[in-house]
């Protein structure tokens, strides 16, 4: 009887333990993106030397669109990453653009400058592309290959290998069924 | 404040008509950002955030809404971008449906457990419902206990059946007591009316017991102790209980004393100090949110150390002194003990060719990480190459070889070490004559025009012919695979294509650096180069080779 009641307590304790042992181990500020594998959606940004472009123009070409702001410790820390694989990989059919958010111009401007960054880049002032982008934590970064579909994300900051590695996976088309996470920083 | 009066005034002065549009659109926007979850709060919608994120969501809402979208259009916008996770309340749909059945669910199993565990006390408490009672059995309990005969509660017999006896002795007695008291006028008729059916039903409970268990020859009045307590069980069934008692306390207390540790170890690893507003409490060790919590600033600098590492590491192997030497100097800059930064300066100053500002760096960052593997080496080799000091360069080379895991590095290092012991044994005349007599020894480097054309894939060949046969396979090869410029190489006869075969005499030295690795493929972008002095004789040291053509 006594081992009969001890089972039941567990049996209700353990299914209890095991949801919070589950909530725990998850971060909660994390979503996961539905758009990896479906078509980036399309967008015109105003870049910071005055251009504009559309996504539209690069099909066909390997995209690899980066979310950041300058008030942001991890796009900091991937900056030089990101510029180094964009020196090495610009004449290869790839095209860097950064989208950079919640910022104001001048402080842009700066981290442009302080990073060396040469890729082009412009800034997102409404929110607009980002929103569409499901964009929640940066530097989100998003992998789309020259048929315009979005092989691949990752939220957090970029290493050199990754990024070389995504690159030519989105190159070759093939998408990655898991997100990539690195240290990010939530929007404001 | 002053913005609620103007509101309230315009509502009142404007006419209602005018207003009926905009007031629609507002409150269709509050309706859709009620249920809208803000991605960058806590459990907060978007009508309730101040974030600028929520601002701009309510934003686009608002334009979708004038361009005349429906709720469900812009909530279906919303969740196609982030996913179900956007709606404040889950779909009753597929698996979000349990999220809405399981408290109901919960609640039922709840209502019908204490409606079980409440009706197992009131049984236990013996009200059991006289209708539940065989009638003969009430009768044969009125005729027991109208008869005079005295029941005596008898603590000390044994047996199984022995607390039924008691029980209705017990019953019995309470009865007779009932039946007196009522015929002595000391209870009501009320009362006696309650109380004895009750009694009744309880003695013909267990009579029925009584009737239903084997009737075993009693043994009465046992010499040693039998405790009030054990009347509802034998000693052996008292010891059994009580030390299955004991079982539940110990599983209880250790269940507890798991459960509280594996609490604290969790609670204390996956929850931190908040270190702003936009941080998060979860993180490290179960959610790997990374670095965060408190010290934002510090963090900033770290993670900036970390990239500047990189690109120092990036621009030394591109051979970007320059470079590499600004992005280690800067990390210095940060933290000035850094082994690695100290490491790689003393690698550049290695190649530039000042040996003791080399030393100094590699000490440098050996006095802050005595087994930092880099610099073990890095002084090993200049003791060795440039200093001379063979039992020194031994020392930092073995301490490396202890270091390493099994491997192609700690061979490499092995055989440095070997070389190193043989060079000892039979000192060098001079540094550039014939050392080691099967040996082929010198550098390689890449020509300054053609450094942009290497690629982190290339795969390096070292390529030795005989000099009178210009055809057939090489008489040894030996690949490199990822090399960093420049390289000093050394080929013996382990590199050799076919054993048996001399290793020696006039040979031809070239290198290929090719794009895929593949010995047998020569691909258009391949870096060649071949030594000036060829041919040479084996067991030439110093030739030194310079990558100069492109196939």
């Amino acid at each position: 009887m006594p081992w009969r009641r001890i089972l039941l307590t567990l049996a209700v304790i353990l299914p209890l333990v095991a949801v919070l042992a589950f909530g725990f181990s998850r971060d909660p500020r994390y979503i996961a993106s539905p758009l990896i594998g479906r078509p980036a959606p399309p967008f015109t940004v105003t870049l910071f030397d005055g251009k504009t472009l559309s996504l539209a123009d690069l099909r066909g070409k390997v995209v690899f669109l980066n979310f950041w702001a300058s008030w942001c410790p991890p796009c900091r820390a991937e900056a030089r990453d990101l510029e180094a694989v964009w020196q090495r990989y610009r004449d290869k059919n790839i095209v860097f653009l950064g989208i950079d958010i919640q910022d104001t111009e001048k402080e842009a401007f700066a981290f442009l400058k302080e990073f060396q960054i040469t890729y082009p880049n412009g800034r997102d002032a409404s929110g607009k592309i980002s929103i569409d982008y499901g964009v929640w934590g940066i530097p989100e970064t998003f992998f789309i290959d020259p048929e315009g579909r979005i092989t691949y994300k990752h939220v957090g900051g970029l290493e050199y290998p990754i990024i070389v590695a995504k690159l030519d996976e989105a190159r070759r088309g093939l998408i990655s069924a898991k997100e990539g996470k690195g240290a990010y920083q939530s929007i404001r | 404040m002053p913005s609620l009066v103007i509101l309230v005034l315009s509502l009142l002065v404007l006419p209602t008509g005018l207003q009926a549009q905009p007031t629609d659109l507002e409150e269709q926007l509050r309706a859709i950002s009620k249920e809208l979850r803000c991605p960058v709060c806590q459990n907060l919608s978007i009508a309730d955030s101040p974030s600028e994120m929520a601002q701009q969501m309510r934003a686009l809402i608002r334009e979708q809404l004038k361009e005349g979208k429906s709720p469900k259009e812009i909530k279906a916008y919303f969740t196609s971008k982030y996913g179900e996770w956007i709606l404040l309340s889950p779909t009753t749909k597929g698996f979000s449906l349990l999220v809405w059945i399981l408290p109901f669910i919960a609640l039922t199993g709840g209502i019908i457990f204490v409606l079980l565990v409440a009706r197992r006390w009131v049984q236990r408490k013996g009200e059991s419902r006289p209708s539940e009672v065989d009638p003969a059995l009430i009768q044969r309990v009125q005729q027991d206990v109208s008869t005079e005969r005295v029941w005596e509660i008898d603590p000390e017999i044994e047996g199984p059946r022995a607390h039924l006896l008691n029980e209705q002795a017990r019953l019995y007695t309470e009865l007779q007591e009932l039946e007196f008291d009522y015929q002595a006028g000391r209870l009501s008729e009320s009362d006696y009316e309650d109380l004895r059916p009750r009694y009744e039903a309880q003695a013909a409970k267990v009579l029925r017991e009584l009737d239903s268990s084997p009737a075993e020859a009693m043994s009465k009045k046992r010499p040693h102790r039998a405790e009030r307590q054990a009347k509802d069980a034998g000693p052996a069934q008292n010891g059994k209980a009580q030390s299955r008692r004991g079982w539940i306390f110990a599983a209880t207390g250790a269940f507890l004393l798991v459960f509280g540790v594996t609490l604290g170890i969790f609670l204390s690893k996956s929850l931190r100090p908040r270190g702003s507003e936009q941080d998060s409490i979860t993180g490290d060790f179960l959610t790997g949110t990374g670095p965060g919590g408190l010290s934002a600033d510090p963090g900033m600098r770290r993670a900036d150390l970390q990239s500047l590492l990189t690109q120092g590491h990036a621009a030394f192997e591109r051979q970007d002194w320059s470079q590499a030497i600004d992005a280690f100097k800067k990390v210095l800059a940060i933290d000035s003990d850094r082994p690695e930064a100290h490491t790689y300066m003393g690698l550049i100053l290695t190649q530039a060719g000042h040996v003791d500002g080399a030393l100094l760096a590699f000490n440098r960052a050996l006095s802050t990480n005595p087994e930092y593997p880099l610099a073990l080496w890095g002084k090993g080799m200049v003791l060795y190459r440039d200093k001379g000091d063979l039992s020194g360069a031994r020392q930092n080379l073995q301490k490396l070889v202890s270091l390493l895991p099994s491997g192609k590095e700690r061979f490499e290092v092995q055989k440095t070490i070997d070389e190193l012991t043989n060079r000892q044994a039979t000192p060098a005349k001079s540094k550039q004559s014939v050392t080691n007599p099967s040996r082929i020894e010198g550098t390689i480097s890449v020509d300054s025009k053609l450094k942009a054309k290497l690629d982190s894939g290339d795969a390096l060949f070292i390529i030795v012919r005989s000099a009178n046969s210009a055809k057939g396979p090489p008489l040894a090869v030996k690949k490199i695979d990822r090399p960093v410029f420049p390289l000093s190489y050394s080929l013996g006869p382990e590199n050799m294509m076919m054993s048996g075969r001399p290793f020696g005499g006039k040979v031809n030295v070239s290198v290929r650096l090719d794009r895929d690795g593949n010995a047998l493929t020569r691909e258009p972008g391949s870096l060649m180069g071949t030594y000036e002095k060829n041919p040479v004789e084996i067991g030439t040291q110093g030739v030194d080779i310079i990558l100069d053509q492109v196939l």
